[in-house]
């Protein structure tokens, strides 16, 4: 039976190819090109830090297997996160489990099919991730293609034994809480669980391994590194095995991929006899509607004041049901976790000139805004698909596409302008940036959050996706991808025409007489408004036009 | 009242309305019939512009669902097939939501939304969020959200569908008392018996193409076997009668 349902995945995903359109595998393929692109930016990233590691004397082989151990133990903990999450929609949400729970077939056959599922979806982009890591790895210490078959094989138990345990955690907790309300908590939790490992990695300051000087004495930074990274879990034991193979002892390679595998197979066995016996409970509890909660009543809705005419209700709307979806708290909770760390690392930097200092908060206008713009990405170009199935609400309504587009504008302006004001001011304080130089960066930070907040509407409207039901594939979608290569270019125009004045301020600091020469300032200026007038209208003008076009199928 | 004139809407190759001409008047219940796959659904979404023509005109009270769109929309108050309604407002929400986009003023709302809850018996559940709501509960929401600003024109693809009895035949009887007051009806339906009781006129269609058009009287005149009933009327008319023969293979 459990190849029955394979044929099935193969079959479909067979159709979804042939059935591409031209357009369609142009995109696709397009898409791929870029995906290798980024791989080959990582795999390059890779090569020059491993490279210079390796020229360390005496340790460069120990910092090297030290770096590869601290990997594998985020990626265990990044894949058992995933998975968890991952689980939690593919075991008990998937569409067509309601079919596959009637039909007669065993619960242990439904549980291998969606368990393998989840453990692909959860594992497969994160462990991509680690391949040209090992490639650079390999061009490094001058590593045969088999070292990466080893890999390659011992991935795969590597990957399952992290993805189970993520998988049995949310099996568990269905079984022991049965209940919708379970999936809110878990989001909220693995949500919290990932800020903090972020935070965690982040505040352990990784960049004490390139700066033996962090550590008080040499004897620490030594046996820092000599010290195994977790030995008793698996990315120890992959760890271990690659530093074998490379280093030419066969005995313990063997030695730890049985481990790997032996662990693996008895996890994954263990975790369907225990689906056998803890699933369907789980299941079943998670098909039940939402708890019943009483939120308001007719007689306590707000009467007059600004609760009137359309742009009130829809700006209303839109607050209410944002802040009652309870993956938008966990959204915010990663985004507070992110700025802490953003002006964490800000805070560490390296700088003891004061010029040195002004120039990071100048070119804090680009990092701030690509912080913004992914926030953008996620929040402000969804807004107008999350709208959904609903969509027919107001496409039916008496209200102009512009008033709808605007109420979204105007939400997200709020949050981002604030984050924008929070990383530009604290950043320039924390960096004791000049007058000048801060004011202009706050300046053109604020412009730049306000124009990508118009480019996230705009583009949002211009690729409407209404009947998709997962957040991630609006972002991942071509519109996602054409609003973020936009935001790109923009932010980086903006510097490129800023640099320009700054360049002059700097001069002048520098005691260069009449630094400031007024034409090529003027012309700036005039690049500048160009740039941002653009920004601006095209989008806004091309989504209206757009949506309003839009039709409801 | 509702006026298309030579409406065509393609998808691709595919001709979804073919040369549609139609007037339904105020006061009058239209029912809009066909085998799955006709084009009514289309037909509808096109009266309420969620679609737009490929060719053809439609006026609603006389304005342009084009040209006109935000004036037409006012007036109309739409039924979809599907009762899909923001699932984190609660009930009471959603209508206040919809009294406010279709402009009805605040001491209406405050008198209407409580006797439509109570009418529609959601008045436990109105401080629930709508994710909640059962399917019926929706399309019964989805109503007093119509009701709250009465249209002139009410647009109802398959209203009765999830519906239990009671609430269905509510529904009937204030479909009856609007078009008493002089709403314009125009109503997709499968439940022939439904058609058959409420509508005026009925209007077949099959594959995109009206093919019948007139009262219950008229269709059956029409009818190849001169049929009483109207789905024998249905069927003769849509050839859906060769299911005999396939019986056999059960």
């Amino acid at each position: 039976m459990l190849r029955l349902l394979i044929w099935r995945r193969v079959r479909s995903l067979r159709n979804r190819i042939s059935s591409l359109t031209s357009y369609e595998r142009a995109r696709d393929t397009a898409f791929g090109l870029a995906g290798l692109g980024l791989l080959y930016g990582l795999y390059c990233g890779f090569l020059r830090l491993l490279a210079y590691l390796a020229t360390v004397p005496l340790i460069g082989n120990l910092l090297l297997w030290k770096l590869t151990s601290m990997l594998m133990l985020t990626t265990l903990g990044m894949v058992v996160i995933s998975s968890l999450l991952t689980s939690l929609s593919t075991l008990y949400y998937s569409y067509d489990l309601k079919f596959l729970m009637k039909a007669p077939l065993d619960l242990k056959i439904i549980f291998i099919d969606k368990s393998l599922e989840s453990i692909f979806f959860s594992s497969w982009m994160i462990g991509l991730i680690l391949v040209p890591f090992v490639l650079a790895m390999m061009k490094v210490n001058d590593l045969g293609w088999g070292f990466f078959a080893a890999f390659t094989a011992l991935m795969i138990p590597f990957l399952l034994i992290a993805a189970s345990v993520g998988v049995a955690f949310t099996v568990v907790v269905l079984y022991l809480f049965p209940s919708s309300r379970t999936r809110d908590v878990i989001w909220v939790l693995s949500s919290l669980s990932m800020t903090m490992v972020y935070g965690l990695i982040r505040f352990s300051q990784p960049e004490r391994l390139i700066r033996p000087d962090a550590l008080r004495v040499v004897a620490d930074y030594l046996n820092f590194l000599q010290s195994p990274t977790a030995p008793y879990l698996p990315s120890w034991w992959i760890t271990k095995a690659l530093t074998s193979l490379a280093a030419g002892r066969p005995t313990d390679f063997m030695r730890y991929s049985a481990l790997l595998c032996v662990a693996a197979a008895i996890l994954y066995g263990a975790l369907v006899w225990l689906a056998g016996r803890l699933y369907f409970r789980g299941y079943s509890g998670a098909q039940e509607g939402p708890m019943r909660r009483r939120l308001t009543t007719i007689e306590r809705l707000p009467e007059q004041g600004w609760l009137s005419g359309a742009p009130a209700v829809l700006f209303l709307r839109e607050r209410t049901a944002f802040f009652r979806d309870v993956k938008h708290w966990s959204q915010i909770l990663l985004i507070l976790g992110l700025i802490f760390v953003y002006l964490f690392s800000i805070q560490r930097l390296p700088m003891d000139s004061p010029d040195l200092r002004s120039l990071i908060s100048f070119l804090n206008i680009g990092t701030a805004g690509f912080v913004i713009a992914a926030l953008g990405l996620r929040f402000t170009y969804p807004s107008i698909s999350l709208e959904g199935k609903s969509w027919w609400v107001l496409a039916a309504a008496p209200v102009t596409a512009r008033e709808i587009m605007r109420q979204k504008l105007v939400f997200s302006l709020i949050p981002m302008t604030a984050i924008a004001l929070t990383l530009g001011a604290a950043a320039n304080h924390l960096l004791r940036a000049d007058a000048f130089t801060s004011w202009i960066s706050l300046a053109s930070l604020l412009v730049i959050t306000w124009a990508l907040c118009f480019m996230g509407v705009g583009f949002g409207a211009l690729f409407p996706m209404f009947t998709v039901e997962n957040i991630h594939q609006i972002e991942s979608s071509v519109g996602g991808f054409v609003y973020m290569a936009a935001c790109l270019f923009y932010i980086g125009a903006n510097i490129t025409v800023l640099s320009w004045p700054m360049k002059m301020h700097f001069d002048e600091r520098f005691g260069k007489l009449h630094a400031w020469d007024w034409p090529p300032v003027a012309l700036c200026a005039a690049a500048w408004l160009i740039l941002n007038a653009l920004a601006f209208a095209v989008p806004w003008l091309l989504g209206r036009r757009a949506l309003e076009a839009h039709e409801v199928h | 009242m509702i006026e298309i004139r030579g409406l065509f809407k393609k998808f691709g190759d595919l001709a979804a309305v073919k040369d549609l001409d139609l007037t339904v008047k105020p006061g009058e219940i239209f029912g809009f019939l066909g085998p799955n796959g006709a084009g009514k659904t289309t037909t509808v979404k096109l009266i309420t512009g969620l679609l737009k023509p490929t060719a053809g005109t439609i006026t609603v009270c006389g304005f342009d669902i084009a040209s006109q769109a935000l004036a037409a929309k006012r007036l109309i108050g739409l039924v979809p097939d599907e009762p899909f309604v923001y699932p984190k407002l609660t009930g009471a929400e959603y209508l206040r939501f919809i009294g406010e986009l279709y402009g009805v003023a605040l001491d209406a709302q405050k008198k209407r939304i409580p006797e439509l809850l109570e009418m529609f018996e959601l008045s436990d559940w109105s401080g629930e969020l709508v994710e909640s709501y059962s399917h019926g509960m929706r399309q019964k929401l989805v109503l007093c959200g119509i009701l709250l600003h009465e249209p002139k024109v009410l647009v109802l693809d398959e209203p009765m569908v999830g519906l239990d009895p009671k609430s269905g035949r509510m529904a009937k009887e204030i479909l009856l008392t609007l078009k008493k007051r002089g709403t314009c009806i125009f109503m997709c339906t499968h439940i022939l018996e439904i058609a058959e009781k409420l509508c005026d006129r009925i209007g077949i269609m099959i594959r995109g193409e009206l093919v019948a058009l007139g009262t219950l009287e008229e269709l059956r005149s029409k009818s190849q076997n001169g049929s009483s009933g109207l789905e024998d009327v249905f069927l003769s008319l849509t050839g859906g009668q060769e299911y005999a023969g396939l019986l056999k293979h059960l």
